[in-house]
């Protein structure tokens, strides 16, 4: 494939085609994604994505970890919703051990998972933003995002790889201010997206960027099995989240917003429009808050029974999903991850083709990609 | 003219230097005071485009939340020094595959090409400008528009893909707008009736009123193509960085890299000065006559100067500000903004400035209305006449000029590359599947 | 299930209008002139969201930290006594998922009041910051509350070895040189 590509065919006007590697340094491939494009002029006429630059092997590494040990890998997959990871780990091995979570634990979970959702989110639209040639945007989503870290940092101890779930619960349980500063966050952050959808959601450049650039009809995000975002852009009624509540999810009211043309604009709409979504999400956790512990009993050493399970939840890119496959020692026999940016990144070459290079990259900032996620 | 030519007078003390008389002035009015000037305004611009980048940080910084550079000096306002130390010292890397000859000379030709234009720029009134060519604005225009070579020359001889297409987008970019630019213009210069830089700003102090009144499409669309020809952002796409990681400068670093910002800089600087001179006045502010005879000519020419400097510091800050606010254009769509908008839209602009103009002349010079009366050899609008100038340009001006172009690229919206290009795209793999040439 | 507006749907006349006055850019430019305008006036704590500039000036500015964050490792002493509260068990080395801590104990008589009790003790600790992931597993296998993950959080050295902790750079820290304004 890609010699196919950086081999140059002739073309009208005497002209080559033109190989451009795009990556794996290059500011808006998000990480250490090398995008291979063959250019005609500036239109992108073929593309291939090489991956594995930030391979780590941590469906491997897990083989050798104990249950425990492995949560704190599931921060580094997808770094910056470290958080939602964690929960996708933890959430399978408590099936697997068949393990009651207490409610109150639930519920603080829900809550850090809908910040995290809600900081991702923020940290795409900066990026996004950013590659499309909107700096400003950057900058105001990483003041919010702050608010977001130092909470996580009061709470779990970290910023950004939070470990912040143990099988069983959580470790520690809500620190004093914790429900004022959750509150406080929740009172500015419906202002704030406001504010970027001013500077955004309207400009006549912005919507000439976004409007109609990779376009993904709703059949083939299926074929493609997209998921997240992506998916829903194109008009697919499918969040993990209402489709198989996990955790408390089944307790609270949200929605679950859709697009119709599946063009970049729509998956940012998409993407605005959660963060409300989550606003939401935690306003009615904080009211429901269950008192009670906030960790089950969970054995020293965790032994599941023989068995294997699928575990997935809705990450804010996509369904992040674990396979785990139980012998009955206290490691793993096998884990497999279904990192939803891997899935996602397909869609890139559909996307793509027929735009030109600067659509390449708002089309790679759409999909939303995290290259430790990608590269596992 | 012989009220343009007495602008060149030298202040009495540089004609006292040289003891000469009047009339018999040649040393002092065409060889000391001349490279006194340019030693003063080559510093000056050279400081101030050196703290331009400054302002730039930090007003970029203040509108996004941050402080900017602090740590060099109080505020960090000895940083551009510091830049400037670091970018010399920095070593200096040509790429073993570039053209080494014109790698050098890209980024002088780009940064004397903008320097040049400084020469003709009236920076103030009587002794404050440098030289006064009658056919000054075709002079900034053609030079100012030579500093496009450095930068195709810098692209294609860094031999580097990213580089090669930063250069191909900035000469189609900025050969597209320099036309756009042009065009804006002539509606001024209907009114000015001349192209001596001096001239105009003397044309709109008899007027009474600053141009960009009478031409509020003109200025817009100068606005917008001085934003294109200095390729400054939403049209920063020679040096995308999101894209092209930086253009024609990415293999540039050091000194080089150095002298191509300071071209983009003093660029923005011509662009501004060129706008302020046509449409906003130049350096006359009402109340300067007053200030002339009471204070006297020195202070006179200083505040002169000063309002320039205002005025240029006010569009500059209007460039930065939209820097940080808006996204980038994508090529085709700048080409299209600059081809399907702007320059017809310059031509409407003419062609009814020019209609409004004849409709005004007084019925003896073929007119309707008598809005302009000649006076000391100037047409010169009246009371009335500058009403009718301002409401004509903006009630009718503008909106005739919007539903035509509307209506015009409405049908050419049809016109659909995206659906073109996939078409081709799948021709192509057709027949490579059939193993014959891509090309016809 | 909620569908966002999108594009799909025709322009009306208001938006028409809008777009004609560049009212679109002029709402853009006009949230950040009141930035920039505020930045000029406004106090400026740093990390405080509600002011118009959010900076914090890091090394003239000490970061709050807060109590629970997982920072630079430290083995933790006896108040009464100062002796270390390690008990050489090596359970944070097993829960460590990168091996980064290796535990140097040998068997020892150890007199305690009459009695001669044949006891573990630590003899090194090398703790490898450099592999080290912060997460705080060590701390909570720990059974005497020994090792500790603390709030500094500057961790940065000039060569590899330097990230190699040894027993008494985990006792007393490393020293800092603190900037001040």
């Amino acid at each position: 494939m890609q010699e196919e590509i950086t081999k140059p065919r002739e073309t009208l006007l005497d002209a080559e085609e033109m190989a451009l590697n795009m990556g794996p340094q290059h500011p808006s491939t998000h990480g250490v994604l090398r995008v291979l494009l063959k250019l005609d002029g500036e239109t992108v006429i073929d593309l291939d994505c090489d991956i594995g630059f930030l391979h780590r092997g941590v469906e491997k590494i897990a083989e050798q970890d104990t249950y425990a040990m492995i949560t704190p890998y599931w921060d580094r997959l997808d770094y910056v919703a470290a958080v939602s990871g964690d929960l996708c780990y933890v959430e399978g091995v408590e099936k697997l051990l068949q393990v009651e979570v207490p409610r109150r634990a639930e519920y603080l979970r829900v809550i850090l998972t809908e910040l995290q959702r809600i900081a991702s989110h923020l940290l795409w639209l900066g990026t996004h933003a950013i590659d499309i040639g909107a700096v400003t945007v950057l900058l105001y989503c990483f003041r919010e995002r702050e608010e977001i870290l130092k909470i996580f940092e009061d709470f779990i101890g970290a910023r950004l790889t939070a470990h912040a779930f143990r099988i069983g619960g959580l470790w520690w349980d809500v620190y004093p201010e914790f429900e004022t500063r959750v509150r406080d966050f929740l009172k500015i952050i419906p202002d704030r997206i406001t504010e970027y959808e001013t500077l955004l959601n309207t400009n006549r450049i912005w919507l000439s960027r976004t409007v109609g650039i990779g376009v993904l009809p709703a059949e083939e995000a299926i074929n493609l099995s997209l998921t997240g975002p992506v998916l829903r852009g194109s008009g697919v009624n499918y969040d993990v989240r209402k489709a198989q509540p996990y955790s408390a999810y089944a307790d609270f009211d949200f929605e679950v917003p859709l697009g119709e043309n599946g063009d970049t604009y729509d998956r940012y709409l998409i993407r605005m429009e959660e963060m409300r979504q989550s606003v939401r999400i935690i306003e009615q956790a904080l009211d429901g808050l269950p008192e009670g512990p906030v960790m089950a009993k969970v054995p020293k050493v965790i032994k599941p029974p023989v068995g294997e399970i699928y575990h997935s939840i809705e990450a804010p890119k996509g369904e992040l999903g674990v396979y785990l496959v139980s012998d009955g020692t206290g490691k793993p026999y096998r884990m497999r991850i279904r990192p939803p940016a891997y899935i996602n990144l397909q869609s890139l070459k559909r996307m793509a083709i027929g735009h030109l290079v600067a659509d390449v990259v708002a089309i790679i900032g759409t999909i939303d990609i995290v290259l430790g996620e990608v590269d596992r | 003219m012989p009220e343009i030519l007495a602008l060149l007078i030298a202040p009495d003390w540089v004609r006292s230097l040289t003891g000469e008389r009047p009339p018999n002035v040649f040393w002092a009015e065409y060889i000391v005071w001349p490279l006194i000037q340019i030693v003063i305004v080559l510093f000056v611009v050279l400081t101030v485009v050196a703290y331009l980048v400054y302002f730039e940080r930090k007003i970029s910084a203040f509108i996004q939340a941050r402080l900017g550079p602090m740590r060099v000096g109080p505020w960090g306002i000895l940083q551009p020094a510091a830049d400037g130390l670091k970018l010399l010292l920095k070593e200096d890397i040509i790429p073993i595959k570039a053209d080494k000859l014109v790698f050098s000379i890209a980024p002088i030709i780009s940064v004397v090409s903008t320097l040049v234009v400084l020469a003709v720029i009236p920076w103030g009134a009587a002794w404050a400008t440098i030289a006064n060519v009658n056919i000054g604005l075709l002079f900034v225009l053609a030079v100012s528009s030579v500093s496009v070579l450095g930068l195709v020359l810098a692209g294609w001889s860094s031999n580097s893909k990213y580089s090669l297409l930063g250069a191909l987008r900035s000469s189609a970019q900025m050969v597209s707008y320099e036309v756009g630019m042009g065009l804006s213009i002539i509606g001024a210069l209907i009114f000015a009736r001349t192209l001596s830089l001096s001239g105009i700003v003397e044309a709109q102090r008899a007027d009474g009123l600053p141009y960009f009144l009478f031409q509020p499409l003109g200025f817009l669309i100068y606005l917008i193509s001085a934003l294109g020809e200095t390729n400054r952002a939403p049209f920063d796409l020679p040096e995308a960085e999101s894209e092209l990681v930086a253009g024609y400068h990415t293999e540039y670093s050091g000194f080089r890299w150095a002298l191509f910002f300071m071209a983009e800089y003093t660029a923005m600087l011509v662009t501004s000065a060129v706008a302020v001179t046509v449409f906003l006045g130049g350096w006359y502010f009402p109340g300067l006559d007053w200030i002339k005879s009471n204070w006297g000519p020195n202070i006179y020419v200083l505040l002169s100067v000063a309002a320039f400097a205002g005025k240029i510091a006010v569009l500059i800050y209007a460039y930065m500000w939209f820097r940080w606010t808006w996204p980038r254009y994508r090529y085709d769509q700048l080409m299209e903004l600059g081809w399907k908008w702007l320059i017809p839209a310059g031509l409407a602009n003419v062609v009814l400035t020019g209609v409004w103009y004849v409709l005004a002349l007084p019925e003896a010079q073929g007119g309707v209305f008598g809005f302009v009366k000649q006076t000391a050899g100037r047409y010169v609008p009246t009371g009335y006449g500058k009403i009718y100038f301002i409401l004509t340009g903006f009630i009718i001006t503008i909106p005739l000029s919007w539903a035509l172009l509307a209506t015009i690229n409405r049908r050419s919206r049809d016109f659909n590359l995206h659906d073109q290009r996939q078409l081709q795209i799948k021709l192509r793999s057709e027949r490579i599947k059939r193993n014959e040439p891509v090309a016809e | 299930m909620a569908a966002v507006t999108t594009t799909g749907q025709k322009r009306s006349i208001g938006q028409i209008i809008k777009r004609l006055l560049l009212l679109d850019l002029i709402e853009g430019l006009f949230l950040t002139f009141k930035y920039n305008v505020r930045a000029l006036y406004e106090p400026r704590d740093g990390g405080n969201p509600n002011q118009a500039i959010y900076t914090e000036q890091y090394p003239l500015e000490r970061p709050r930290v807060s109590e629970r964050f997982r920072g630079a490792p430290r083995l933790n002493l006896d108040p009464e006594n100062g002796s270390t509260l390690c008990i050489a068990c090596d359970l944070c080395a097993l829960a460590c998922p990168v091996d980064c801590i290796e535990v140097g104990s040998i068997r020892r008589e150890v007199r305690d009041g009459e009695k001669v009790n044949k006891k573990k003790v630590l003899t090194t600790f090398i703790f490898d910051t450099s592999r080290c992931m912060f997460c705080n597993l060590c701390s909570e296998a720990c059974p005497t509350d020994c090792l500790e993950l603390t709030q500094s959080f500057e961790l940065a050295v000039y060569h590899r070895s330097g990230f190699r902790w040894d027993r008494e750079m985990l006792e007393k820290g490393i020293n800092y040189v603190r900037y001040t304004k």
